[in-house]
């Protein structure tokens, strides 16, 4: 007979935010909406991430990231921001930090700038509208 | 037209118990007025009526609703009360009312609401209360704190002698038609003329076609045509709905609207078309394109004389419809002309374009009467464009035409249109009509 | 407007707003407007640039767009806040973007710039003469008025 804990359940699944050893990943999110800042943020820690930072443009985002440096797992970079796009943003990030985890976020499909950013060195990408699946599913495949 | 129609369905949903007699009421004068509802048609705004001549001066002419022919009587001057200062272009408030078989519309200053009343409440009327003459009030009655003096409509229009009744409705009686036009009349008020006027406005309503005189040697053709047409058939003359207008429009039409041109037709406008003096890009503006057969046809053309300068062709129509299949038109060979075969490709579901061609147009969805910001052209092609503009557009367009198009460029308008404008130079020939603009 | 671009424009404002609200989406006709003035209390305006030059504006009355924030924000927003105006700066941001890359995958290079947000009455914007096209879409919080215009670059 099969008890209870031969079954793992469902409730018990653990977060998507959490590594291994129970610590949760840093996420420092860039984006100039404080809009989509907060959807990201809420998707996130209803998952157990831990939101470690946010910053309103590129220049911003760089200097977020080498201050927390080296406690951010991965950054969610908009590409469309004033003073400093994200995709400028993401070359210096890597040029600081070249194991810089970084998942483009944008309103724009397979666009150059999208492949432009895939090709320097950014992990994923998700198209706006953001849904919890779709972000949480590619925010995990540049994890690992 | 009425959004007063929405309004009066609203009112009627009436809280208040035992209302038994509904009037649409209006102000005439300063003085409230009402009217039974179940003699009104319909209310409505207008600005545009026929004079009607050797009418009495309360009939201000007759209107063309939607096919029918109602005379409209204003009845501030009816009654001899002081008329609000007409401004020639504003709407005015009608009602339109219907006695018996046929339709009439009265004028008045501003129509209010309808009110429902309990008809007990309906006072006899009294000299004291009115401005017009007692005969013509049914009676009085008051609600929410104002007072209205209810017409008795069938006196107030019925009142008149048969000679004049006849002569205001010309048209209300179906089985009319000559005979029933006594008394006397004038030698310019002849009902030519009437018809005339009528099968003007008519294609106004029908077909958005403006009769002026961009095209009124080729309508006023027409008409004696088609009057002695429909008389020799027994038909009736006036237009009835839009059919009638479609039939009489037929013969206006350029040749082979809404087609490929036929080889012939390409040769005559090559013999035109060659005498464009262009340097480098020619540069083309094609008003009303509709589907774009026009427009490729003329691209084909224009690369055939002038291979090697770069074409490019503006292509406007304001009809989504319509515009939106142009840029990837597909079609069959059999409705294409021998002489454009070269200029095309086989594809999936059918024929199209070349690149060469279709990299020269730039189709847009665009109201030729708003900004256009392209620059100055070489060649105009609008055919059949102006006559479906009102006149004053017209002017607008013609104007436009004039300061877009280069000195020595060349304008094409439909083959039954005409303009006269000192700076273009008619080089017609034969059915195809074109001018220059003359260089300074 | 070039008729290519129309297609892009319509599906991607359809496809968002069905995608982010609960509304049933209805598709107004089509028109052209000779001045492309906003009219009715909220407009989010996104620039345009490559082939073309120009803009998409997005006009709504202010309780529609509280409306769409609020559902958007899972959360009551009464009043045009900083959460309100990014919320809907967003939205324009989104569609607008949508329909840009649909027109790259027809060929055609445009850019977007990032959204800006007015709010007001009376509200001008100036016009340079240019012709809109404006797309109605109906929601069951209020219409938008989608306003497009833009010309070639020579």
């Amino acid at each position: 007979m099969k008890t209870k804990a031969d079954f793992p359940s469902i409730n018990e699944r653990k977060p998507d935010g959490l590594r291994e050893d129970g610590e949760a990943y840093r996420v420092l999110i860039v984006d100039d909406s404080m809009f989509v800042t907060k959807q990201i943020s809420q998707i996130l820690t209803s998952e157990g991430f831990d939101v470690v930072g946010s910053a309103s443009d590129g220049e911003q985002g760089v200097e977020k990231y080498k201050e927390l440096y080296p406690n951010v797992d991965l950054v969610t970079m908009d590409i469309t921001m004033p003073k400093m796009d994200g995709v400028t943003a993401l070359e210096k990030i890597l040029e600081f930090d070249k194991e810089a985890k970084i998942v483009m976020i944008s309103a724009l499909g397979k666009q150059d700038l999208v492949k432009k950013s895939l090709m320097l060195g950014a992990k994923n990408y998700i198209v706006k509208p953001l849904d919890r699946a779709k972000v949480l599913e590619r925010i995990m495949m540049s994890l690992k | 037209m009425s959004t007063i129609g929405n309004r009066i369905q609203q009112e009627q949903e009436e809280k208040v118990e035992s209302i038994d007699y509904k009037m649409v009421t209006f102000s005439l004068a300063g003085k409230e007025y009402g009217i039974d509802i179940m003699k009104v048609k319909e209310i409505s705004k207008a600005k545009r009526f026929t004079y009607v001549p050797n009418a009495e001066p309360y009939v201000r002419g007759v209107y063309n609703l939607r096919g029918d022919i109602i005379s409209m009587i204003d009845l501030r001057i009816m009654f001899n009360l002081p008329a609000q200062k007409r401004i020639d272009d504003t709407f005015e408030d009608m009602i339109i009312l219907h006695l018996d078989e046929y339709l009439i519309g009265i004028i008045v200053d501003e129509i209010d609401k309808v009110v429902g009343i309990n008809s007990e409440n309906i006072q006899p009327p009294h000299p004291i209360f009115g401005d017009i003459n007692i005969k013509f009030i049914k009676g009085v009655v008051e609600n929410e704190g104002r007072l209205y003096l209810i017409l008795d409509v069938e006196k107030i229009l019925g009142d008149r002698t048969g000679e004049e009744e006849d002569r205001i409705r010309p048209r209300l009686v179906p089985a009319a038609a000559g005979p029933e036009r006594k008394g006397p009349r004038k030698a310019e008020a002849g009902p030519s003329e009437i018809d005339y006027s009528f099968i003007s406005e008519s294609l106004q309503t029908f077909s958005s076609f403006y009769v002026s005189d961009i095209n009124r040697k080729w309508f006023t053709g027409r008409f004696e045509d088609w009057k002695q047409q429909r008389g020799k058939s027994g038909e009736e003359v006036q237009l009835q709905e839009v059919e009638d207008a479609a039939q009489f429009l037929r013969p206006f039409y350029s040749a082979h609207t809404g087609t490929f041109w036929s080889d012939e037709y390409r040769e005559r406008l090559k013999e035109v078309l060659a005498s464009l003096q262009t340097g480098g890009n020619l540069l083309v503006w094609n008003p009303g394109c509709g589907e774009g057969y026009e427009t490729y046809s003329l691209a084909a053309t224009l690369k055939e004389i002038f291979p090697q300068p770069q074409c490019k062709i503006w292509a406007h129509d304001h009809d989504l419809l319509n515009i939106s299949t142009a840029p990837n038109l597909i079609f069959n060979s059999n409705i294409l002309p021998d002489s454009l075969l070269d200029f095309t490709v086989e594809g999936k579901n059918g024929l199209q374009f070349n690149k060469t061609i279709r990299d020269a147009v730039l189709f847009e969805y665009h109201n030729v009467l708003h900004a256009n910001p392209f620059p100055e052209v070489d060649l105009i092609f609008a055919r059949d464009i102006l006559s479906f503009q009102t006149q004053q557009d017209q002017n607008k367009l013609v104007l436009e035409f004039n300061e877009k198009l280069k000195p020595g460029g060349l304008l094409f308008i439909g083959e039954n249109e005409e303009i006269k404008h000192p700076d273009f130079e008619n080089i017609s020939s034969g059915r195809i009509r074109v001018y220059r603009k003359i260089e300074r | 407007m070039r008729v290519e671009y129309i297609n892009p424009f319509v599906e991607a404002a359809f496809n968002v707003l069905r995608e982010v609200l609960s509304d049933e989406v209805k598709r107004g006709e089509l028109f052209l407007k000779s001045t492309s003035q906003p009219v009715l209390g909220v407009a989010a305006i996104v620039g345009l640039t490559g082939d073309v030059e120009g803009r998409v504006l997005f006009d709504m009355k202010r309780e529609t767009a509280l409306a769409i924030a609020s559902e958007m924000n899972g959360e009551e927003i009464s009043e045009m806040n900083d959460l309100a105006k990014a919320t809907i700066s967003e939205l324009a941001n989104m569609i607008t973007g949508q329909a840009v890359t649909k027109l790259h995958d027809l060929g055609f290079k445009f850019d977007l710039t990032p959204p800006a947000i007015i709010t007001g009455d009376n509200m001008e914007v100036s016009n340079s003469g240019v012709e809109a096209l404006i797309v109605p879409v109906e929601l069951g919080k209020g219409k938008i008025e989608i306003n497009v215009a833009v010309r070639e670059r020579a």
